[in-house]
């Protein structure tokens, strides 16, 4: 196996979230700590970090491993370096979303926070539900402010373009 | 009592009536004073954060300053919220080169988050405002004999250094709060493990699976109920047996409570007012053993 | 001062620089100065008959100071120097300077320019020698005695090393017995030796050969008649200066049952805990005693971190999980267990041991360090077990395995031949299977990729090695720092290793990182031999090359005593409660820092005053003409030895840049900086050592800061920064500095000349 991005590395330290990428001393604690990684050999956090360090770029934006992580947050709580795994694992899924490279799934979250300012729409059934068991009427999302600021961030734009790749 | 500004989330007010009702219920019996935010949206948990921390931060620190402008600290129902928003207060607090990008962005919309508030959890605010001795003082009915398998889930939990909650590897908040209803938080094999909530939806056979194995140890402990604190590990776990029965013909029939609900029933609310339709698992056998 | 008499010799260096410079010249420019009574060329002042021409010209033209262009570079001046004392002139009245290293090699290719700078550096030696003042030797008594803190191996070492040179020795340890770590270690690793073991006296003791290493009670140590042991005993006081410290030593009374304090051979939990209850709560009996040292050796040791901060590791929930040192115990024939392997918790056989490396150690949460010695006394504890019970299972959970030593890495195969098992891998949790009651190791072997659960009847954690407690409060009392690893801090282990900022005061052992014996035994002797030098003679010999206060001036606004690296300022209450600053000529090395700090210019350094150094800059650079002009200034240590070794290897730089000599750049101002160009320089370099590795501690950063203030300063009177440069380099870097150079002068080319910038 050739490596094909040694300087990707760099790449991800300087994303948000990446920056600590680098301090990894490849011990493992990670790995243990995590739920995921020992029911599954699709995904393992320190293997991520050192293909990540390596620089096998294309394995690990266009492979699924780096979307097993549950967002537990064991390793990073544990890790004797302070590398900020859980935060490095969204900075990855950030460079892989760019390029396209996202479960559906996701795609349909963005896209209901885009047009609802919610992760999951509020169906007129729940609103019935919520009648029906004295809770107080919903109040309204911010959604118009919402989206001013996702705008702006390129966050609706890289949905889009995600949207299209999965076609 | 100090006056909080209560941010629902998305999940719990779309999909769990069940746990907003209770908490409401319960927060309000204990007198705690809450401001609904209006104009608030997705707290941007992980699914977000994801497709963009930045924007994530941004979300979250809309959010802070909803709450800013009404002079109050946040307090969530949902663990998820908690972390998210808790986790980017501190992050922006500590930060100012990221707090003045942030703004950048916040100020295309009229606000500004300052970083003079206070992000916490519900459980936080009984523990601390009300406190456990004021909880026992108003119980109409101490659930004696009740053995409950508590389950912080991850996100009030960690990362500690960022969320002030509690000791990520000997956390007590919970169990004291079950306690204090007299019912027993018992332990139990690997209980601050993930329930694998948040790979549901794409990757459900994995998720299920970690689900299964918190399920299988908890119920080892013959344990009468089991209380969440975070919806997705309610779902995980409530809705997750009935699935683990159809998968793999395993039938538990552990009763999973949100535990605003658990208080409710202690601080004498009927359960016909709560919404235990709305649970997968049936909770008769927990009933029957309060009443 | 006496009307000067200068002579000047000038160097050819065998007919070698000749081509280069025009001698013809530089003797007639010589004779043309002012107050040059004598010019001699030669090819050589070397040799005793090269030297003897000075010493004549010396005696019978009376001149009373010497500036001589030498052959070779620093050799030559100790034998010039030494010349002119033999016949009767302060060694300080010459001045050497090197016109082959620094100017006819360097500048081959320009022979004229070569010339006209060989005239200004003729010019500048002259100068500042006119304006030298004799400088006298000091002396200093010193008492030839030690005082040693810490009674353990490093520090026996140390008393031994230094009776056995005639010093007389007080040892000083906070326990009833001596020994330290050794006591409770058992075996040292790689030769599987007995721990308690030290060198004997070789003070001839009746009865005592002092041939071999010997059990500590066999050694005699005791009985060496210059060494007073102290036990029981804590520093609480220390006063006076390096040759003459006055200690305060507080001794617990308590009943020994043994007045040599020597350890048994195993100290029981029961004992160390009441060890340490009785240093830290005695409430009976204490005595003062008062000691006066030359010299003071701290060999204080280290001990093991608390694993109980990892709370994932559940040390102190459960009984079975325990330190290598709890380990070391068991294994111990003398031991609690008498040297069998059995659970803490309740008495049953163990069968299954798992190790656990980097417990606080390489942890930002905990400590950042590595401890250096844990994988090593993993490996011989497990050795050990293997050896004697080779059916119990024993498995070493690490990140990386670090035997380094001399004979470490075959220690290392040898355990695995004996059945060791290793897993790479970080375990994340110990904790106890609430079903099977047994505890688990939860870890992931990254070279299988497998997750493993490893159950263990007795978990061993390889905790940290921090600095023994009360390491901050001796190191207030000492006026010693500490890194940020909680270690004593060396001055330098490279270039000063043992000593600290305080002179007098040394430092040996795991005191100041985690060591094994072999090297704490060479450290301490190490810090023994320093000592002894210090102690020598009694007496410290010094030149008077140091600051000078002018208490008149002196505005009291007490920046140079922070400011000294030495610590050799301190105020002096005068008799109207005025407070000025006194330098201590024993601790000042005069590097000139406190001369560049002093906003009122009250400090002078009496080897190369304020008006020396105006008469150097002037010399240097406006000896006019159109040529631009780059004044280097450059320390005396690092910094400029890169004009050295450009020189030697015969790198060629242009010859605009004229370098003045400070002892730090530390000592330079602005005004300096600026009187260099008002005086005619086009462009300054200032040249200081490394900022980590300053010979003055700090100089050459402090002459940073000041080089900034400069450039913002020429920016405000629209002045181009980029006249002035600070450079940090070493004698390897002589390309660097050549490089430097040349960037400084096409700078300087590109901008003009200042005057135009001025005008």
């Amino acid at each position: 196996m050739k490596v094909e991005n040694s300087q990707f590395y760099k790449e991800v330290t300087s994303k948000l979230g990446g920056e600590t990428l680098t301090k990894c001393y490849q011990c493992g604690t990670c790995a243990s700590s995590c739920p995921v990684a020992r029911i599954t050999t699709r995904y393992n956090p320190r293997l991520v970090i050192k293909n990540a360090l390596l620089g096998n770029r294309a394995e690990v934006i266009t492979e699924d491993a780096i979307w097993l992580c549950s967002s537990c947050y064991n390793c990073q709580e544990r890790c004797p370096k302070g590398v900020e795994i859980a935060e490095v694992m969204y900075a990855l899924r950030n460079i892989a979303v760019k390029e396209g490279h996202v479960p559906l799934a996701f795609i349909e979250m963005a896209s209901n926070l885009i047009n609802e300012g919610r992760l999951v729409p509020v169906t007129s059934f729940s609103l019935r539900k919520r009648e029906t068991f004295g809770l107080p009427p919903l109040k309204e999302a911010g959604v118009t402010a919402l989206n001013k600021i996702l705008t702006s961030t390129s966050f609706t734009k890289t949905v889009e373009k995600a949207k299209e790749a999965a076609k | 009592m100090t006056s909080y500004g209560l941010f629902l989330g998305c999940t719990i007010p779309a999909r769990q009536p069940d746990h907003e009702l209770s908490s409401r219920k319960a927060l309000a019996k204990l007198g705690v004073d809450l401001v609904e935010l209006d104009q608030a949206t997705c707290c941007a948990p992980p699914p977000i954060e994801s497709v963009d921390l930045k924007s994530s931060l941004a979300i979250a620190a809309y959010n802070i300053a909803l709450s800013e402008e009404l002079g109050l600290d946040i307090v969530t129902i949902c663990g998820g919220c908690f972390q998210s928003l808790a986790k980017a207060n501190a992050l922006l607090k500590e930060d100012k080169h990221l707090k003045d990008e942030i703004n950048t962005l916040l100020g295309k919309v009229g606000k500004e988050y300052h970083g003079t508030r206070e992000v916490k959890h519900y459980l936080q605010v009984l523990v601390d405002d009300v406190g456990l001795s004021t909880i026992k003082k108003n119980l109409s009915k101490t659930l004696d004999n009740v053995r409950v398998a508590s389950f912080y889930g991850c996100h009030v939990l960690r990362p500690s250094s960022l969320l002030n909650f509690d000791d990520a590897e000997r956390p007590k908040i919970l169990d004291q709060l079950v306690n204090a209803t007299g019912a027993k938080s018992i332990t139990y094999r690997n209980k601050l493990k993930c329930c694998g909530g948040l790979l549901k939806g794409y990757e459900d056979d994995l998720s299920l699976e970690i689900a299964r194995e918190k399920i299988m140890n908890i119920s080892k402990t013959k344990a009468d109920c089991i209380v969440t604190v975070c919806p997705f590990c309610f779902v995980a776990l409530d809705m997750g047996q009935l699935l683990i029965r159809r998968k793999f013909n395993e039938d538990y029939q552990i009763p999973v409570l949100h535990y605003p609900e658990l208080l409710c029933l202690s601080l004498g609310i009927d359960a016909k007012e709560l919404a235990f339709q709305a649970h997968r698992t049936r909770v008769d056998s927990l009933l029957n053993k309060i009443t | 001062m006496d009307k000067p008499r200068v002579g000047v010799f000038l160097s050819n260096c065998d007919g070698q620089i000749n081509k280069t410079l025009n001698f013809k010249e530089l003797i007639k420019y010589a004779n043309g100065l002012a107050g040059i009574v004598y010019v001699k060329q030669n090819k050589e002042f070397s040799s005793a008959a090269g030297l003897n021409l000075i010493k004549e010209a010396i005696k019978t033209n009376d001149l009373n100071r010497v500036v001589v262009s030498a052959d070779e570079l620093i050799t030559s001046m100790v034998k010039i120097s030494q010349a002119v004392q033999d016949v009767g002139l302060n060694p300080y009245l010459l001045e050497v300077l090197y016109l082959k290293e620094h100017c006819a090699l360097p500048h081959k290719k320009e022979p004229a320019n070569a010339t006209k700078k060989a005239k200004a550096m003729i010019l500048a030696a002259v100068e500042k020698v006119k304006l030298q003042e004799p400088i006298k030797t000091l002396e200093f008594p010193v008492r030839k005695s030690t005082l040693i803190i810490g009674g353990g191996l490093a520090g026996m070492q140390a008393a031994i090393d230094l009776t056995d040179m005639g010093f007389q020795v007080t040892l000083v340890e906070r326990l009833p017995v001596l020994g330290g770590m050794s006591s409770y270690a058992g075996k040292f690793f790689p030769t599987d030796d007995c721990a308690p073991c030290v060198e004997s006296p070789s003070c001839g003791l009746n009865g005592i050969t002092n041939t071999s290493r010997k059990c500590i009670y066999r050694s005699g140590f005791s009985e060496i008649p210059n060494l007073n042991i102290l036990t029981n005993s804590d520093i609480v006081a220390v006063e006076g200066v390096p040759g003459d410290y006055k200690v305060t030593v507080e001794k617990r009374l308590i009943r020994l049952h043994s007045p040599s304090a020597y350890p048994p051979p195993f100290i029981s939990l029961r004992q160390q805990t009441h060890a340490m209850k009785q240093i830290f709560e005695y409430k009976g009996k204490k005595e003062r005693i008062t000691l006066d040292v030359g010299t003071i050796i701290v060999a204080t040791g280290f001990e093991l971190y608390d694993p109980s901060n990892i709370k994932e590791y559940n040390y102190g929930v459960y009984p079975d999980i325990i330190d290598q040192l709890a380990l070391a115990r068991m294994l111990n024939g003398f031991g609690p267990t008498k040297g069998s392997l059995i659970k803490p918790s309740d008495g049953s056989q163990v069968n299954k041991v798992i190790m656990i490396q980097c417990v606080g150690s390489r942890d930002e949460r905990y400590n950042t360090y590595c401890s250096s010695i844990c994988c090593m006394i993993a490996l011989k504890h497990a050795k050990l077990i293997k050896e004697k019970f080779p059916e119990i299972e024993v498995n070493i959970c690490y990140i990386d395995i670090r035997s380094g030593g001399k004979g470490h890495e075959d220690y290392y195969e040898e355990a695995r031949e004996l059945g060791v098992k290793f897993v790479k891998g970080r375990p994340s949790e110990v904790f106890l299977d609430p079903e099977t009651e047994k505890l688990i190791v939860d870890v992931e072997d990254a070279l299988l990729g497998k997750f493993l659960e490893l159950d263990a009847d007795l978990v061993v954690l390889s905790s940290a090695f921090v600095p023994s407690t009360g390491t901050e409060k001796l190191a207030e009392v000492l006026g010693l720092d500490l890194s940020e690893d909680g270690f004593f801090k060396e001055y330098n282990a490279k270039l000063r290793p043992t000593e600290t900022k305080q002179r007098g005061i040394y430092i040996s052992g795991a005191n100041t990182y985690p060591k094994d014996t072999p090297t704490t035994s060479l450290h301490a002797s190490s810090a023994a031999l320093k000592a002894a030098k210090f102690m020598r003679t009694g007496v410290i010999t010094k030149d008077q090359k140091t600051a000078l206060i002018d208490s008149d001036l002196c505005g009291d606004c007490e920046f140079c005593p922070v400011i000294c690296p030495y610590e050799a300022i301190s105020l002096k209450q005068l008799d109207d409660e005025h407070l000025v600053a006194e330098v201590n000529e024993l601790l000042c090395e005069g590097c000139g820092t406190c001369v560049g700090t002093c906003p009122v210019n009250a400090i002078e350094l009496r080897h190369l005053s304020e008006k020396q150094i105006l008469a150097q800059i002037n010399s240097l650079v406006s000896d006019g003409g159109k040529d631009l002009k780059v004044l280097a200034f450059c320390c005396s240590e690092c910094g400029g030895t890169v004009l050295d070794s450009a020189g030697m290897a015969g790198l060629q730089y242009p010859s605009n840049v004229r370098a003045i000599k400070v002892p730090c750049t530390g000592m330079l101002k602005i005004s300096h900086y600026l009187e260099a160009f008002n005086a005619g320089a086009d462009a300054v370099m200032v040249i200081g050592c490394k900022e980590d590795g300053c010979h003055y501690e700090a100089g050459s950063e402090k002459a940073k800061i000041k080089v900034d203030f400069t450039k913002r300063l020429l920016g405000l009177y629209g002045i181009a920064p980029e006249r002035i440069e600070m450079f940090f380099n070493v004698y390897i870097e002589g390309l660097d500095f050549v490089n430097e150079a040349k960037a400084m002068t096409e700078i300087v080319e590109k901008l003009g000349p200042l005057q135009r910038e001025i005008l």
